[in-house]
């Protein structure tokens, strides 16, 4: 289960980053009746927190190697290998996108073009997680080698990123009111509903991963090579209870972040309601970063080649 | 004599009906490449199965039991996927059809190795970068065999332009343990053991999966 560790790190961290930018980019889309102001005011200290993150990342992805010194390397073969496509779009994304926080902490360029630029960040982050995917579709992996692998990193992708973005929006709330920043009504109501939007996006991604697993243990399963087998031997038996763990962990995330919102969400007036309604989205996505690590830890220990 | 440095594609054969599986040539590779513990170029797999039979007339039983062995090196593969997927270009298609590892280049991300289905390109930690059978070329340079195929004790191993080898033995490359020859098209030809089973279709198991 401890096998690539870096690469779980690199490739969780990654989807989680381009999941935060463009789940942020939605509520400056969705959320323009509040104004723009409250929005820049709201957000711009979660998309700050993405440009750290995503470098912690790319650094992990470097302790993979066996000689980092000359990780550029890595670009050399974009006509051919998917792995060079996935270091370009990273790169990419982490310039373009940090181009673009720069621009907005020091209100750089017209809005128009910064929204420009955050847009064509968030294209090229998505290409990120789809080069990321084509890259475990290797023939010789049948484990890896299937459309449940795509859908999978997006559906991580959207869940982690909505709810990182979730909890950022709470926490970034909370330390103001803590510092004695007036109560600012706006933004509570921009929090709000963008939370709201947040948990449905996180039970549709979880609705996907749970339809789309049964159905990928089951293909592997059957599917009887001596590479497939051992695979689903790892997932199902070896692995077995981490497997578990990892859905239950995921539902639970989910499941709490909804349960609070509706219970909660007509109600948040008081100060200390607010801070109570604070704690769901944090501990659902910590729940569910637990779970989608344990599950990415999974996808490599399932590794099983055919041939020799 | 022919000139032994210059082919258009190099390949390997293997009578596997008469491979006793003594690995000789996994140790001359060894030792001819001061490889170091954990890793080898050439392998010996052995593949084995069976169980009972029973006589339809008599209704006795007898044992239908089988091993075989497959000794296997990199197989300067037409379409080599290790190539196809290296992000650096490190390993590349060279001189006589070899594929080779630039060490200079190579960012050891292991990527070939989890794509190759004979597990040619082997990691090795203290160099940080991948390392492979390179086919003896600077035996190939002296006019002399690769140090697989002069090992070999039964003279089952044999190497040399792949046009000519299928020529002389056939296209047989199909035989468990080994993949689907449509993968990757190796540059190897078999002779196969009388009870080989087809790639994909075998129903024996690896017996040594440690040493492969």
């Amino acid at each position: 289960m401890l096998s690539e560790l870096p690469l779980v790190i690199f490739t969780i961290i990654a989807q989680m980053s381009v999941g935060s930018f463009v789940v942020l980019g939605l509520i400056h889309l969705l959320g323009g009746r509040a104004g723009r102001d409250v929005i820049d005011k709201v957000s711009d200290p979660a998309l700050y927190a993405i440009g750290p993150i995503l470098a912690l990342g790319l650094l992990a992805s470097m302790m993979h190697l066996g000689t980092p010194i000359r990780a550029i390397n890595a670009l050399g073969h974009l006509q051919s290998s998917w792995l060079s496509r996935e270091i370009l779009f990273g790169l990419l994304f982490a310039a373009i996108g940090g181009a673009f926080a720069l621009c907005q902490w020091f209100t750089w360029l017209t809005p128009r073009w910064r929204q420009a630029l955050a847009g064509l960040a968030a294209l090229v982050g998505l290409a990120l997680i789809w080069s990321m995917s084509m890259v475990y579709l290797l023939p010789t992996v049948p484990a890896w080698d299937s459309w449940a692998t795509p859908v999978r990193f997006f559906a991580t992708t959207v869940l982690l990123g909505s709810l990182a973005v979730g909890a950022a929006l709470v926490v970034t709330a909370d330390v103001r009111r803590r510092r004695g920043a007036a109560a600012d009504e706006a933004s509570d109501a921009l929090i709000m509903s963008s939370l709201r939007g947040i948990a449905i996006g996180a039970i549709a991604m979880l609705g996907v991963e749970f339809v789309v697993l049964p159905l990928y243990l089951g293909r592997l399963a059957t599917a009887g090579s001596v590479a497939s087998n051992a695979s689903a031997d790892t997932l199902v038996s070896t692995d077995g209870g981490y497997a578990v763990a990892q859905l239950v962990l995921v539902f639970l995330g989910v499941a709490l972040l909804g349960v609070f919102l509706s219970r909660l969400a007509k109600r948040f007036s008081t100060a200390v309601q607010f801070q109570l309604l604070a704690i769901a989205p944090v501990a659902a996505f910590v729940l569910v970063f637990a779970g989608e690590i344990i599950g990415r830890m999974l996808f490599y220990a399932s590794y099983a080649r055919v041939g020799l | 004599m022919t000139d032994k440095s210059t082919y258009k594609q190099l390949g390997f054969y293997l009578d596997q009906s008469a491979c006793t599986g003594c690995k000789a040539c996994q140790i001359a590779c060894k030792d001819k490449n001061d490889l170091p513990v954990g890793i080898s170029w050439r392998r010996v797999a052995e593949y084995t199965g069976g169980g009972w039979s029973q006589d339809e007339v008599l209704g006795t039983f007898k044992p239908n039991v089988f091993t075989y062995y497959t000794s296997v090196a990199c197989n300067h593969c037409e379409d080599p996927i290790c190539v196809r997927v290296c992000p650096t270009q490190a390993m590349h298609k060279g001189t006589n059809g070899i594929v080779g590892i630039d060490p200079t280049v190579c960012i050891g991300c292991r990527y070939c190795e989890w794509a190759c289905p004979y597990g040619a390109p082997q990691f090795s930690a203290d160099k940080g970068v991948m390392t492979k059978c390179n086919f003896c070329q600077d035996f190939l340079e002296q006019g002399r065999d690769p140090a697989c195929v002069a090992a070999c004790p039964s003279r089952v191993l044999d190497f040399g332009e792949i046009d000519e080898l299928r020529t002389k033995h056939g296209h047989t490359a199909d035989i468990e343990p080994l993949p689907d020859p449509g993968i990757t098209k190796p540059n190897l030809v078999i002779t196969a053991h009388k009870n080989a089973q087809k790639s994909g279709h075998g129903n024996g198991t690896l017996a040594n999966p440690n040493e492969v």
